[in-house]
């Protein structure tokens, strides 16, 4: 049998996604497997998708090899312990999403039932103070998670804040130290191969043509291969109406959260990301429902330090291509479809196309049950996504936009339908093996926005109700102890990973 | 809104026992009472329960022990089946029942496996199997084994059908558990819910939750709109069981044998008093005195009495229609092949205490329990098709209509997958594992055409060292372990 012939792969487009596909191919399949050229063109901006991430990153870094400490540092990294929804359910209500479970689950019951179970017998909790996360996150503190599971604080996983252009930069540096090949221009054309159905080259503006085996569109919304090619966009803007948004950094101010905050806003919602010498905001907002200007003044009236530029605005709808991998093309992040970032999905979901693309490497002749598979694995990841985005739309009582009264009322997927349902009915939360989102993260946003469970596990009454209470105070203890030996956010930071421009602000304070 | 106070368990057999014992342990304690309503056992004597490993967890939740499970039902613990006839090769395969996958890093060991096979190595893949190595040699590791180990494995059983649903009887009883025998009962409806079941007596019982576990025709369930029953005959063509008896053999195998002739297939369960045999076949293939000297022929030995037969039909319907849930084979009458017939019902349990109905009159819960069983019992569908689906007997007209027919396009898709590339594709709800789908494709013959590329990252010398050493901690591992029959005279007797 004769030796395999790498795998030539072109990857269009330099952002966020086409640096993490490079880096992540260079890192694991190497020069022997597959050959990466990377095209981008410097006179083409890049989105920089979204500045919070999920705690899967952590897995992506580590596969390759990127060295945290030094990752955090070159993009002015800060620690994520959760999102704090501020306004959301309601005006004045407060919750955080925490990337860490609500107490445990005892006999196959889990902990919201024995929560429930509480509160109806007069105990009225806030769920948030059985979550180490949350209550980390209340406290501005910051520490690894103990890798002992009987620990306390092993109950909880990180992510971060970070600077994505930064995060593109290094990832290309990491790229290029392996072998990577980056080509500067354009793209003016495109050339269909005829006989297969797939890319066959692009043709650069200076007439250079580059062929390849593999091609990966990551050219953003352009989608400028993929669009070419049978992979038809699935509108969901019925369902996640916003459609703009304005972003601005500003100085830093106000608490150093190791969590993101999302406020919500007449036609929209405001987030807020802290890095070490910066704070980014922006107002995603349905231009259906706000004059553009007035929602760059709301922005600017709701930051923590003086803006450091002008507002930008970017246009988006929110959907996903069907088929992001149609022949020898995969479309990668924005070119595969946009989600807003209430949930700090967009780099998860380059993520998990490059780890699903590794899982299914092909060789030059590609079967067609590995795009299968790999299309069947997106189609899960982004239903998930999208109907977890929609539930803190539908789910609200504001009174205070047009936006969010029409939200109330709109017919929504019938997964998410049943969802809130069966939550409703009798606080049940399905578990699932595939796709981000597990019960912790579901429970959290149902309560936070207000769908109140009307009964509870029957199965949560075996523990005799003095016995169940005593154990969340035991818990809810042993937390708040724990936590009050945490460093803060900032010393941890400082700590592990400082930054130059953080080290220097710090400096001069 | 009120709470379901009271459970009425109509069934019999191992169905309606094991569902009382469970909903009454876990429920319970928090105030529902579980009753139980006999049906007349269809067990013959003949009969085998045969079951994968996850039986002994659901013992260990019930406060079973296993000495006591194996001695009371005459048991053999077993790792797997071995499966002759079915693709060719005089020796078949063993499915093993290994609790892992082995991996190199990221990477599945099957991908070397597939890599070396192209470069001339010919170890057959069950030979980097623990539990079929283990099976091969008769040997099983002590329950007190490592469970981290990665040679950690858990047997699964065979068990005298009568014994063990008699055993669960008197278990059930002890536990105080209300009981009333029928010879036969009817179902009061209103509008998609049951009001009330009557007895052969006359006597009616209510309850706020019925669980149905009365075998294949669902006397409950089957009386609700929706209940009726939908066909897998397509895929799964046989349509007789016979049940017979043999002398136990010796040494005690710790596995199945499946073999396939020409009309369907023969089991040989080995039970520590006798030898369990099970033909599962087509009649318009062979009659059934012919049948039965296949049988004994097949199992080479001699049966101690006249078979059993009876008609076999594989089938599912929805398990929960308004407040009756269907339980095991009411729910899902699967073949015979990969002992999963107590699994089935397992499973079914398992899932009803998660969706458990928190109140009377709305039970939306079923639907969510609906799609997770029909998920659960279409994985276990797909796992038994593939023996027909992949044969490789030619020139028998059942065999041949086997393999022609396609299978549901949630098995062809992987399929597929597998042939590509040797990867099978995650999924909620399987009791099979990836290794346990890996095992049974490869064994009936379906090699991938392609492995991967990670593999070709590490250097062939490499490749080489990490399968001899794979095979010497098999081989190693193996060798101490005890035979079945060290096994169930218990550690002490060395």
């Amino acid at each position: 049998m004769s030796e395999r012939q790498p795998v030539e792969v072109v990857i269009v487009g330099g952002g966020t996604a086409g640096w993490m596909a490079a880096a992540g191919l260079a890192g694991i399949l190497k020069p022997e497997i597959c050959r990466v050229r990377l095209i981008e063109s410097d006179e083409i901006g890049i989105v920089g998708v979204g500045e919070a991430t999920l705690p899967q990153m952590r897995d992506f870094n580590s596969a390759i090899g990127v060295v945290e400490s030094e990752m955090m540092r070159r993009t002015n990294a800060t620690f994520k312990l959760g999102i704090e929804f501020v306004d959301w359910g309601w005006q004045g209500s407060r919750y955080i999403h925490p990337f860490g479970v609500h107490g445990e689950t005892i006999g196959g019951v889990g902990f919201q039932h024995r929560w429930l179970r509480a509160a109806q017998h007069g105990r009225e909790w806030d769920v948030g103070e059985f979550s180490y996360a949350i209550a980390a996150a209340r406290a501005n503190a910051f520490d690894f998670p103990s890798s002992d599971p009987g620990a306390i604080d092993s109950t909880y996983n990180y992510a971060y804040h970070l600077d994505a252009s930064l995060y593109a930069r290094f990832l290309r540096d990491f790229a290029e130290t392996r072998g990577v090949v980056r080509t500067e221009g354009k793209i003016v054309s495109v050339q269909r191969d005829g006989e297969r159905g797939g890319i066959a080259s692009v043709t650069m503006e200076s007439g250079k043509v580059i062929t390849g085996d593999l091609f990966l569109d990551c050219s953003g919304f352009r989608g400028l291969l993929i669009n070419q090619l049978d992979a038809p966009f699935e509108d969901w803007t019925k369902w996640l109406p916003c459609d703009r948004a304005f972003a601005v950094p500003c100085e830093l101010g106000g608490d150093f959260t190791p969590y993101t905050r999302s406020t919500a806003r007449e036609a929209g919602w405001q987030w807020r990301i802290p890095l070490q010498h910066r704070i980014g905001n922006g107002y995603v907002f349905a231009s259906a429902f706000i004059d553009p200007d007035r929602a760059a003044e709301t922005l600017l009236a709701n930051l923590d330090g003086a803006a450091q530029t002008e507002p930008r605005m970017l246009r988006f709808a929110a959907g996903r291509r069907m088929n992001s991998w149609s022949h020898n093309c995969i479309a990668v992040g924005l070119a595969s479809g946009f989600l807003e970032p209430l949930e700090s999905t967009s780099i998860y979901l380059i993520q998990i196309a490059i780890q699903n693309l590794i899982k299914l490497f092909p060789q030059a002749e590609i079967d067609p049950a590995l795009p299968a598979e790999y299309n069947r694995l997106m189609d899960l990841e982004y239903s998930v996504i999208r109907d977890f985005l929609i539930l803190h739309y539908r789910a609200n009582t504001r009174d205070d936009g047009e936006l969010w009264r029409h939200c109330r009322d709109m017919e929504v997927p019938d997964s998410l339908t049943e969802k809130i349902a069966l939550f409703r009915h009798s606080g049940h939360i399905e578990q699932t093996k595939i796709g981000l989102f597990s019960p912790p993260s579901w429970l959290s946003v149902l309560l936070g926005q207000g769908v109140r469970p009307e009964r509870y596990h029957p199965m949560a009454d075996a523990m005799p109700l003095d016995v169940q209470l005593a154990g969340m105070e035991k818990l809810h203890t042993r937390i708040a102890a724990r936590v009050a030996k945490m460093p803060s956010h900032a010393e941890a930071v400082a700590d592990f990973c400082p930054s130059e421009a953080g080290r220097a602000l710090r400096g001069a304070a | 809104m009120s709470r379901v106070r009271h459970v009425a368990v109509v069934g019999r057999d191992a169905a309606l026992w094991l569902s009382a014992l469970v909903l009454h342990r876990a429920m319970g304690p928090a105030g529902v009472t579980v009753e139980a309503i006999e049906l007349p056992s269809h067990l013959v004597p003949a009969d085998v329960y045969t079951a994968v490993p996850s039986l002994s967890g659901l013992h260990a939740m019930l406060g079973l022990t296993e000495p006591d499970v194996l001695r009371t039902c005459a048991g053999v613990p077993m790792l797997g089946q071995r499966f002759v006839g079915w693709s060719g090769g005089d020796d078949g395969f063993v499915h093993g029942y290994d609790l892992r996958q082995p991996g190199i890093e990221d990477v599945d060991f099957l991908q070397f496996w597939i890599h070396a096979r192209t470069r001339g190595m010919n170890v057959p893949w069950e030979d980097f199997s623990f539990a079929a190595s283990a099976a091969r040699m008769g040997r099983l590791p002590l329950p007190d084994a490592d469970p981290e180990s990665p040679a950690a494995l858990a047997p699964g059983y065979h068990l005298h059908a009568r014994a063990y649903a008699g055993a669960m009887r008197n278990y059930a009883l002890a536990q105080g558990i209300a009981h009333r025998a029928t010879d036969q009962v009817s179902v009061e409806t209103a509008g998609d819910r049951i009001a009330s079941v009557r007895l052969g007596d006359g006597a009616n019982v209510g309850a706020d939750l019925y669980i149905d576990a009365s075998g294949p025709d669902a006397a409950l369930l089957s009386a609700l709109p929706g209940g009726e029953a939908e066909s897998w005959s397509h895929w799964l063509p046989c349509n007789r069981v016979m049940r017979a008896s043999a002398p136990p053999l010796h040494p005690l195998p710790p596995f199945g044998e499946i073999t396939a002739f020409r009309a369907g297939w023969v089991g040989r369960f080995p039970l520590q008093n006798r030898t369990a045999l099970v033909a599962v076949y087509d009649d318009a293939q062979i009659d059934a005195s012919e049948m039965a000297g296949t049988l004994a022929r097949i199992a080479g030995t001699s049966l101690r009495e006249a078979p059993e037969v009876a008609a076999f039909a594989s089938q599912a319907r929805t398990p929960w229609i308004g407040n009756c849930v269907a339980i095991g084979e009411a729910a899902a009458n699967l073949d015979l092949l990969d002992a999963v017939s107590l699994h089935a019902i397992h499973a079914g349990l398992t899932h009803l205490l998660a969706f458990c109905p928190a109140d009377t009159t709305d039970m939306p819960e079923s639907a969510l329990y609906n799609r997770t069983m029909r998920a659960t019992f279409e994985s276990l569908r797909d796992f038994q098709i593939t023996h027909y689906r992949l044969n490789n007997r030619t020139g028998e007209p059942l065999w041949d209509r086997a393999r022609a027919t396609p299978a549901p396009e949630s098995l062809e898709v992987r399929l597929r997958l597998f042939a590509a590339r040797g990867q099978v594709p995650p999924h909620d709800e399987e009791c099979f594992q990836p290794q346990n789908w890996a095992a049974l494709f490869v064994g009936h013959g379906l090699i991938p055409r392609d492995h991967d590329p990670r593999v070709d990252l590490m250097p062939e010398r490499e490749q080489i060292i990490r399968f001899h050493t794979l095979l010497a901690h098999i081989a190693e591992s193996v060798r101490p372990m005890p035979t079945v029959a060290q096994y169930l005279a218990g550690p002490t007797a060395g």
